[in-house]
């Protein structure tokens, strides 16, 4: 009997449900899953990589037991090792000493355990996530506007506008489930508008009505424009206005000044002025508007600007709290959100309240019991790992996430480690880019083992469930930290007796005193049991006492979370990024993610079908500006920046203008040795969130001369230590690798060290051509592929699926697919059967094919097949195919 | 004026000299046109006649019989009405009156006359080399000498080449011990490149055959019966032979041609419509020479052949020299080599190589043209290469998978 279990796909911020049935068998193969028809983020759709989570479930990296200094330990020992570090690091320089280096992907019940033990027991603020690289500048935009990190909309609005503005997000690749129902929205209501403001024309693009292609970072001055426009022309809510909203003069009066006029602001943002005259025609005929955006605003180090340009124009409008209508972040991770509703970032206390809100430090010291409460905010993300390399902070915990890859200046961020005393990576992964730098690694259980609770972009709370026994001896992050907490003399505060607990004292404390003062209330839920915690259904916050229904919409009533209950018109000046081209720096780098992969690709990277879209690293750019760089596709293409290079392939786009180039944010070094994207992004961030510029730096580009191009696919592993580029690219079978050498590598030596295992009878199949500058070698060992390598002076397009198929043939090679060997591919070749007669070079298949067509003689066979016709020699061993009943009647 | 409407009214004599394959296949294509004014006569100096010289190697092998043997049907040549005279050599032939004379005293007369006297074993200048078990390889009656021998006896063949090569096998599959002397590095070094005929000579060796590369026999020794018993080697050391297989080249036959007047150089010298320096005598096959080529392998004599017919019809046509694939008719071995073997200073190569299913390939293109190819192991796109060589077709687009063979690369035009 198999059981189907309802979860939340472990990936974007849409959080869609996804159904996934058990095995009967404890380790039998858990089938493709499917998209959960009863979850309201996706009503049944998957994207293509929640589609392969199955896929995803047997990772043969899995990290199993812990492991201190190099070494596998045992859970006790770990845990005494990073508690006593704490207990002296707190001791001898104080609790902020220590930091909490967090992740949108834990669930909020370990994110909540962790930000207890930091802010009230240890004593530090220094609780950070990766949440800090994706949506803190929303964050920051929303806590501004309303006094509370409120997200107004739900996904139901996307649907029901009347125009829809995306800014600095590719949609249809990042949120998939979302884009479709944009997408099916539209088609039901053609009328329906979609503009995309991106300075790149995306996947996204293929709906818009208008894309606006702006000058990178100048997103702002459209917002600007757009309200000093609907001032202009009546469009603003006086009523609104005075009743619910604070500073629209200064704000409006700001607007005027910064983007005076339409020919001024469209060429601020590089646009034509019909481009940026359509928008404003479209937004002040279209009441029913929703602005979503993403990391195309947020990455930027005016990215809190940005979001409250954005929120003016609907407060002046009063575009929200309205069906079809909103300011409406979209978040990057399944849990980013949940993260904030506990407070899991270094400027926040606990369940949205802040440091700074009046009263809340002695509520939550009082909620917690907690011995030593932090007092003011703690390190961001850029500013924590500063302190790390100054030494400031002596003990990292790092949980779930891959800085080495996300965090810009990848040089800065491995001298912390380095520098660190004490790096605790908590991880499922046994390699990532970020383990390698850990002296405690603690084995954690990744989806589908872990149990709790995530939070979408739409405010909703929604179920993963444990479904599949931890492998080895990993366990689940709250447990590790309360086990921490406990060796660090904090029992009783940690001694929950299962997850629906944390979720049970998270809701008790969002409703603790709250009496309608603060935004996040599930009061609801706080006595929770088990039984219900695993029937949860998914439920949009505030779900407060007495609300089981939670909150569909917020803002309807027009009160806001400030101390005056008025929003907040902030006044906004536009600026473009902090780093502009030199002679130096010529090109404009934009960061972001291709279609198939997820982050830094310790999940998706281990579902091989997921490689087939976007199998390496790249660098986009124009064509024009290759060809000035004497660039071609595939061309390996070195990138520098004034903090470190990316050597990558190249390929031609027009999707961006001529100056600027795209990288995809995901190849780590565990699949390409020279990809990291970060090396290039300065550490500069948005002063206000502290959210790092990641999607803008200035970087030189220059193509890499006298190079081997190489493909290698083999049976066992392999390394390349000379090259100058190479990429594993994940597969089913066998290991596939893009690589490219400098000119002169020695290949009589890679022949050697790549079949250096095998014992069995060896043969080298070779291909040489000094027309087109190829060399292949294949390996054949008893008669089954081993090893093959392709070279060649340029960029080769080669098909790797028939070659890795074969690492797992059953049967012996045979000869046509020895040649095959060395082409990638079966050709389609007629098999002539052994040849007959070699003049006409025909064989007998042919010849026996022929006969069965009515071929009934020599003679008739030559005028057929020509065989026998030219020296005869073949002519006895024709006779010998003609049936004996044929000749003699013929 | 009599002579003149005695001329016209007689059939015309077309007299063949030589009952090769050339001078057979020629009579038995005249004898099938049924043209009822002419008379053809075949005249052969072997008792054989109409046979597939080929195919002597298969026979050597014991891989086909006797009656597999024939090229042409002469039963029904002569039913046609063609006269045919085998075994009564030419002795002579008199232009001026148009007349030939035969071994036997016979005198026949011709209004056209086409030599076909094709060529012999070239005998190295070896001493010693003149004693009756010093054999070539190139007619009925030398199988029948090698055929005769009991089995498992020392045997020598001098010349790795395509013949040396057919007849070492033969005889090594007749049970003989075969030794093959071949003066240059490696074999059939004027068809393939070292590695191929590497992998060629393994395969031959499994066979039993030994091979001495670099090598001519220094003397062949006679016994007291005066016949060869043993070699003589380059180093001065013995070894026991009991018969020696002379397949170092070809002789053109030119002999009565010579006597006659005609113009020769190393072969009668014809122009494109097989005429040779003297009227109304032709030649065709290995005894003669156009464009300072002579022919060895059959593909281009069909073509003569062809050519002649028209032009004793009283048609155009032209003959011209065309590149011929090689191959060896030994079975268990599949070779083929077409064009340039040796790569000049702008040609490019195309190897492909698997050892381990002795599978070899070898391109050699030149500006975006295929100019020669050497296929061992799989042939199978022999014909393909030869194709490309011959059209001159342009192969610019798919040098990168033009080793792989046709399959690959009609697939890539698809």
């Amino acid at each position: 009997m198999t059981t189907t279990v309802s979860t939340t796909c472990p990936y974007c911020g849409v959080g869609c449900g996804v159904n996934v049935t058990l095995p009967a068998q404890p380790n039998g193969v858990v089938p493709p899953v499917s998209g959960d028809s009863a979850h309201p983020a996706n009503f049944g759709r998957l994207c293509v990589k929640g589609s392969s989570l199955a896929q995803t479930l047997n990772s043969d990296d899995r990290l199993l037991v812990p492991h201190v200094a190099g070494h596998a330990t045992t859970w006790d020992n770990a845990i005494d090792t990073v508690a006593n570090k704490i207990s002296q690091v707190v001791k001898e320089h104080g609790a902020d000493a220590f930091a909490f280096y967090l992740s949108g992907q834990i669930l909020t019940e370990d994110y909540y355990v962790a930000n207890k033990l930091a802010k009230g027991f240890i004593g530090t603020a220094n609780v950070d996530t990766n949440s800090r690289l994706c949506m803190a500048s929303a964050v920051v935009g929303y806590k501004r506007a309303f006094g509370s990190d409120t997200v107004p909309c739900n996904y139901n609005d996307l649907e029901q506008c009347d125009l829809l503005i995306m800014v600095g997000s590719n949609a249809a690749w990042t949120h998939p489930i979302l884009f479709q129902r944009i997408v099916a929205a539209k088609k039901q209501r053609p009328e329906m508008k979609v503009v995309v403001i991106d300075p790149r024309a995306t996947a996204t693009c293929d709906i818009a009505d208008l894309h606006l292609a702006i000058r990178p970072g100048s997103d702002a001055a459209i917002f600007s424009f757009l309200l000093q426009e609907s001032a202009r022309l009546g469009l603003v809510d006086r009523d609104f206005i005075a009743q619910h909203t604070s500073h629209f003069q200064a704000t409006l009066q700001q607007a005027i000044e910064s983007t005076p006029d339409l020919s001024t602001t469209a060429e601020f943002c590089g646009l034509e002025e019909a481009q940026l005259a359509t928008l404003c025609e479209w937004w002040a005929s279209q009441d029913k508007t929703v602005t979503f955006y993403s990391q195309g605003v947020n990455q930027s180090s005016s990215g809190v600007d940005k979001c409250n340009a954005i929120i003016n124009c609907h407060l002046a409008t009063a575009r929200l709290g309205k069906e079809g209508a909103g300011p409406f972040s979209i978040t990057g991770q399944p849990n980013a959100m949940g993260g904030r509703e506990v407070g899991g970032l270094a400027n926040q206390l606990a369940a949205h309240m802040d440091f700074a809100t009046p009263g809340a430090l002695d509520l939550v010291q009082r909620f917690w019991q907690a011995p030593n409460m932090a007092t003011q905010n703690g390190l961001k993300a850029v500013d924590l790992f500063q302190a790390v390399e100054e030494g400031k902070v002596k003990v990292l915990w790092i949980m779930s996430t891959n800085p080495m890859v996300s965090l810009p200046d990848t040089a800065q961020v491995k001298r912390a480690l380095e520098k660190c005393e004490l790096v605790i990576v908590s991880d499922c992964k046994a390699h990532t880019d970020t383990t390698v730098m850990a002296d405690v690694l603690l084995p954690a259980t990744g989806w589908s083992e872990k149990n709790g609770t995530v939070t979408n972009s739409e405010r909703r709370i929604s179920r993963q469930r444990g479904l599949l026994p931890p492998p080895g001896e990993a366990k689940h992050d709250w447990w590790a930290i309360c086990e921490v907490a406990k060796a660090l003399g904090f029992e009783a505060a940690f001694d929950y007796q299962g997850v629906h607990e944390i979720f049970a004292e998270h809701a008790a404390l969002s409703a603790f005193e709250n009496e309608g003062k603060r935004d996040f209330d599930i009061g609801h839920y706080r006595h929770i049991s088990q039984r219900e915690y695993d029937a949860f259904t998914p439920t949009q916050w505030p779900v407060p006492e007495g609300r089981p229904e939670g909150t569909e919409r917020m803002f309807s009533d027009g009160h806001f979370f400030t101390g005056d209950g008025r929003a907040q018109f902030i006044p906004i000046k536009p600026s473009l990024p902090v780093q502009q081209t030199t002679e130096k720096w010529p090109f404009v780098l934009n960061t972001g993610r291709v279609r198939d992969q997820w982050h830094t690709m310790t999940r998706t990277g281990d579902a091989a079908s997921l490689a087939k879209h976007t199998g390496q690293p790249y660098v986009a750019l124009h064509p024009t500006d290759a060809q000035r760089l004497g660039i071609n596709e595939g061309t390996l293409t070195r990138i520098s920046s004034a903090y470190g290079e990316v050597r990558v392939k190249a390929t031609l786009s027009n999707a961006s203008p001529p100056g600027q180039v795209f990288v995809p944010i995901h190849w780590t070094q565990q699949f390409a040795n020279a990809a990291v994207v970060s090396n290039l992004i300065p550490q500069t961030v948005d002063h206000l969130s502290g959210q790092p510029e990641s999607k803008h730096a200035v970087v030189q580009l220059e193509a890499i001369q006298d190079l081997r191009y190489g493909l290698v696919v083999s049976r066992r592993p392999q390394c390349f230590p000379e090259a100058l580029y190479w990429c594993a690219i994940p597969s089913d079978n066998g290991f596939r690798y893009e690589v490219i050498w400098p000119k002169g590598v020695a290949i009589e030596s890679l022949k050697a060290t790549f079949t250096l295992l095998e014992t069995g009878q060896i043969q080298w199949l070779e291909y040489n051509n000094e027309a087109t500058g190829q060399r292949r070698l294949a390996c054949v060992c008893d008669e089954k592929l081993d090893t093959v390598m392709y070279f060649s002076n340029r960029p080769e397009a080669v098909s790797a699926d028939w070659l890795l198929s074969n690492l797992v043939a059953s049967e012996p090679l045979s000869e046509p697919d020895r040649v095959a060997l060395l082409v990638g591919s079966p050709a389609n070749v007629e098999d002539k059967g052994n040849i007959v007669c070699s003049c006409y070079q025909i064989g007998s298949k042919q010849i026996e094919k022929a006969i069965a067509s009515g071929a009934e003689s020599v003679e008739a066979l030559g005028a057929r097949l020509k065989c026998g016709t030219n020296c005869g020699s073949c002519i006895p061993e024709l006779k010998h195919f003609i049936p004996k009943e044929m000749e003699l009647s013929a | 004026m009599r002579s003149v409407i005695a001329a016209s009214l007689r059939k015309e004599r077309i007299v063949i000299v030589g009952g090769g394959m050339a001078g057979s296949k020629l009579a038995y294509e005249l004898c099938q046109q049924q043209n009822k004014s002419t008379q053809i006569t075949l005249i052969g100096e072997e008792k054989q006649l109409g046979y597939n010289r080929i195919m002597l190697s298969s026979l050597l092998a014991n891989d086909i019989t006797q009656a597999d043997m024939a090229l042409v049907d002469t039963q029904k040549m002569i039913l046609s009405g063609a006269e045919i005279v085998s075994g009564d050599p030419v002795q002579g032939i008199s232009a001026e009156d148009k007349s030939l004379s035969l071994h036997s005293g016979r005198t026949l007369y011709y209004d056209k006359l086409i030599l076909a006297t094709g060529s012999r074993a070239s005998i190295l200048p070896i001493q010693g080399a003149s004693a009756e078990n010093v054999i070539g390889f190139r007619n009925w009656q030398d199988v029948q000498t090698m055929s005769a021998m009991a089995g498992s006896q020392p045997v020598s063949v001098i010349g790795g080449g395509l013949l040396g090569l057919e007849a070492a096998v033969g005889l090594a599959k007749r049970g003989h011990q075969v030794t093959v002397f071949h003066r240059s590095k490696y074999l059939l070094n004027r068809q393939l490149d070292r590695e191929s005929a590497r992998l060629l000579q393994n395969k031959l060796e499994t066979m039993g055959i030994t091979f001495l590369l670099g090598e001519s026999p220094q003397a062949l020794l006679h016994n007291d019966q005066g016949v060869v018993s043993h070699i003589e080697r380059a180093d001065g050391s013995i070894m026991a032979t009991n018969l020696v297989v002379m397949a170092a080249g070809i002789t053109p036959e030119v002999k009565v041609a010579k006597q006659a007047g005609l113009q020769i150089n190393r072969a009668i010298l014809v122009d494109a419509q097989m005429r040779t320096s003297c009227p109304d005598v032709f030649a065709l096959g290995e005894c003669c020479e156009f464009d300072g080529q002579t022919f060895g392998l059959v593909a281009p004599i069909w073509s003569q052949i062809n050519v002649l017919l028209a032009v004793l019809a009283g048609k155009h046509a032209d003959f011209s020299v065309a590149p011929v694939p090689t191959k060896l008719k030994v079975s268990g071995v599949n070779l083929f080599s077409v064009g340039r073997i040796q790569p000049t200073a702008d040609d490019n190569c195309i190897v492909f190589q698997d050892e381990g299913s002795n599978h070899y390939r070898k391109l050699i293109v030149n500006d975006g043209y295929l100019v020669g190819a050497i296929l061992y192991g799989n042939v199978a796109d022999g014909s393909w290469y030869f194709q490309l060589i011959q059209n001159k077709t342009n192969v610019s687009d798919m040098l990168d998978l033009l080793v792989f063979g046709e399959a690959y690369c009609q697939s890539k035009v698809a």
